[in-house]
């Protein structure tokens, strides 16, 4: 193809790395966002140094007094005038240097040299695009192909994410409700559950709407000889938490406003307990030591000492721990939801939590991912073996849906302490984790700017649209005003796992999606259609009464 | 109908023309054929057709003013006793010219190229001929208009709106365009300069 010469080189832009051009641009193909190029000899060797359009300025425009009729256009105007060219408008565009692919690098190299001015500015061909921006090529293993260039034709330049970055330096999808973010969350599944991926998944799913991932199985898209992936639904009422796992935090989390003496005690009685029974204890175990009093005081019969249970302290620590942990479902004394089945390369687990209380959903998670880190951990350092319960080989990557209740900003709850460490030191040990929120003013800023890969879709709220800004720092300025733009679909797309920011169309699920909003309308029509009022009737009619009844009332 | 003739020029585009005097031609113009937004037409006389103008100012000529002293012929005399004295007495008008039109018809809005020649006659256009210049490819044009509003001559806005209401009998289509227009200069004669 030929390739086409868009525009001339005015000068250097407001700082050393920008540049403006004029064009005309009578198609309209430079947009915002949009790639182009100029050729420079660097170090003897012709190249092509590719930069992005941050800014496109009119530069002829009608006057306003031409528009003081609405129904006559400024171009009739003109026109009548002397004014009788077929294309009036001229425009100044401002681009931002990337610099020439160097695939040795892997990345771009600046020249420092702005171009010369009336040097000739050509579009970035569909070809060139789809080699340098995208780490990976469609496909490969270890790409993630979760749409195209958004000012492209559709799938003209394939946006694929280095599954290597994301599942080492974690990811964030951030959107508006409605944006679709949840959408690209399964594109992005989807493309890890390829058979060029096989990755091992969790999703924390407090909304229970990744259920129709099952599709994937079987689906001819994702599997091959060898290999078909595997998802696995834990229901809310699978899940299970084992009492011996949680930490004394999660038990002062757990249990509301706890005095200085009663934190004190159940300090006391945690630690007690390990020493007594070591790892594995019962909630039962816990309580005798409760009942036990301190070393200095010891109780004879715990069970039957009456005297204790009046102790105001002792006695509504026991009521508050009764209230929690009897009446919960997902608290129990000997079952735990092994992690040899939780994770598994090609296998995609979904946790729904919903109908599981918030903060019951903090603490599943931040037990999950603990024991994940610790297997982890153990399994690299050589300090579990096969078939122990701590025994992970192999890399997991956990998304977290509606992150800002994991790791709020201005509050600390049992999962921050976690995350925070898998977020800073996950890299090592194989965990990643993507966050994905609808609030980012209210994620914690020091979570948000761990995570080296960001998609980020329309956000009209200024508060997050800062805290976007001050957390994300590869995202420029001039892709960030984008956001509120931005449609259903539309992501800026930014990070380690791409080699430039770009803005990208997400491409169509295989599978359905499961966030439909319900419609509402339609259901409210529903119930005075006909059907539906014939079966009501139907339904509620009074059973007919037999000639046998009547006679025997007679 | 021949108004006068070109006895003077300040430029390219601006000449001065001598309203014909009483006795010069049959028919004696009357003010109202040479008034503020006149269209008028310059001959110039080979295969080149003529210059086409717009009168934007008059001016008057009288030797008289300034001798305030008396005189021995009465007026009624002065026709018999010195005839060239009356002809010093003139009116003048000034002539912005802003296109021509080719023998063939051909019309051009802008500067022209060529210029008038002195004692070129000067002669007020007919409707049909305002409407035919003022006529490019089938649509009403005043490519001229630009040029003189470039000018920082604060008549040019006055002179234009004539020209504009002028235009608005003659084109009744154009008549949504061309009140655009009338706005904007209305706008530009009477509230920009008392703002």
């Amino acid at each position: 193809m030929e390739r086409q010469c868009i525009g001339t080189t005015k000068g250097p832009g407001e700082s050393a790395h920008e540049y403006t051009f004029i064009t005309p641009d009578p198609e309209r193909r430079i947009k915002t966002g949009e790639f182009v190029y100029y050729e420079m000899k660097v170090e003897g060797k012709l190249r092509q140094i590719l930069g992005r359009v941050t800014q496109r300025v009119p530069l002829r425009l009608y006057p306003d007094t031409f528009m003081a009729d609405p129904g006559v256009p400024p171009a009739e105007i003109a026109a009548m005038l002397g004014f009788r060219e077929q294309h009036h408008e001229l425009f100044e565009v401002s681009v931002v240097v990337m610099g020439y692919y160097q695939p040795e690098l892997g990345d771009f190299v600046n020249p420092r040299v702005p171009p010369e001015s009336g040097s000739p500015i050509y579009i970035a061909e569909d070809a060139l695009l789809a080699q340098v921006l995208s780490k990976k090529q469609s496909g490969e293993i270890g790409s993630a192909y979760i749409g195209w260039l958004l000012s492209r034709d559709p799938a003209a330049v394939p946006v694929n994410l280095d599954v290597r970055s994301i599942t080492s330096t974690h990811l964030a999808i951030i959107a508006g409700t409605g944006a679709g973010k949840s959408y690209l969350a399964s594109v992005l599944i989807e493309e890890l559950m390829k058979p060029y991926n096989r990755a091992c998944v969790l999703i924390v799913d407090p909304h229970g709407e990744y259920s129709t991932l099952m599709e994937m199985m079987g689906h001819r898209e994702f599997c091959v000889d060898n290999y078909q992936p595997e998802v696995y639904v834990v229901r809310p009422d699978q899940i299970r938490v084992r009492i011996s796992s949680l930490e004394l935090s999660d038990f002062r989390y757990l249990l509301p406003n706890l005095s200085e003496k009663m934190h004190f005690r159940l300090g006391q009685t945690y630690y007690a307990v390990h020493r007594k029974y070591g790892d594995k204890w019962t909630l039962g175990n816990f309580m005798t030591t409760l009942r036990s009093g301190d070393e200095e005081h010891v109780v004879t019969d715990p069970e039957s000492d009456t005297k204790l249970e009046e102790d105001p302290t002792i006695g509504a620590l026991i009521w508050r721990v009764n209230s929690v942990f009897k009446g919960s479902k997902i608290f129990d004394d000997f079952e735990d939801m092994p992690l040899t089945r939780l994770f598994r390369p090609g296998q995609c687990t979904v946790l729904q939590l919903n109908e599981i209380d918030q903060r019951e959903q903090q603490l599943v998670v931040a037990t999950l991912l603990r024991r994940l880190w610790r297997a982890r951990m153990d399994t690299e350092k050589g300090r579990s073996k096969e078939g122990e319960n701590t025994y992970l080989p192999y890399p997991a990557f956990v998304l977290i849906e509606e992150a800002h209740n994991y790791a709020p900003a201005n509050a600390e709850v049992v999962t921050t302490g976690i995350l925070k460490t898998i977020l800073s030191e996950g890299r090592k040990f194989g965990v990643a984790v993507g966050l994905i929120s609808q609030r980012p003013g209210k994620l914690d800023s020091d979570v948000l700017s761990q995570c080296m890969t960001q998609c980020i879709m329309r956000i009209v709220n200024p508060v997050d649209q800062a805290r976007i800004a001050e957390s994300v720092e590869s995202v420029g300025r001039d892709l960030l005003q984008e956001l509120p733009a931005l449609s259903k679909g539309q992501a800026i797309i930014a990070g380690s796992a791409v080699n430039t920011p770009l803005l990208c169309r997400v491409r169509p699920r295989i599978t359905h999606h499961g966030a439909e909003d319900p419609d509402a309308p339609a259901r409210w029509q529903q119930f005075f259609s006909q059907a539906e009022t014939l079966r009501r009737e139907r339904d509620q009619a009074l059973p007919l009464e037999s000639k046998r009844s009547n006679r025997m009332y007679k | 109908m021949r108004i006068g003739k070109i006895v003077k020029s300040n430029s390219h585009v601006d000449y001065v023309c001598q309203i014909n005097n009483p006795g010069e031609f049959s028919a004696l113009p009357q003010p109202h054929d040479y008034a503020f937004g006149t269209f008028v037409r310059l001959e110039l006389g080979d295969e080149s057709g003529c210059l086409v103008g717009l009168i934007y100012s008059t001016i008057l000529m009288n030797p008289e003013f300034g001798s305030l002293g008396p005189r021995l012929s009465p007026p009624s005399d002065l026709e018999i006793l010195s005839p060239d004295y009356l002809r010093e007495q003139a009116t003048l008008v000034s002539i912005l010219a802003i296109g021509q039109v080719m023998r063939n018809g051909e019309v051009y809005q802008g500067v022209p190229l060529l210029a008038a020649s002195v004692n070129a006659a000067v002669e007020t256009m007919s409707p049909d001929e305002i409407r035919r210049f003022h006529t490019l490819g089938g649509r009403l044009s005043l490519a001229y208009m630009p040029r003189l509003l470039a000018e920082k001559d604060a008549i040019i806005p006055h002179l234009l709106l004539k020209v504009v209401e002028q235009l608005a009998v003659l084109f009744p289509d154009q008549k949504r365009q061309l009140a655009v227009l009338h706005g904007n200069l209305a706008w530009k004669a009477a509230v920009t300069p008392a703002g």
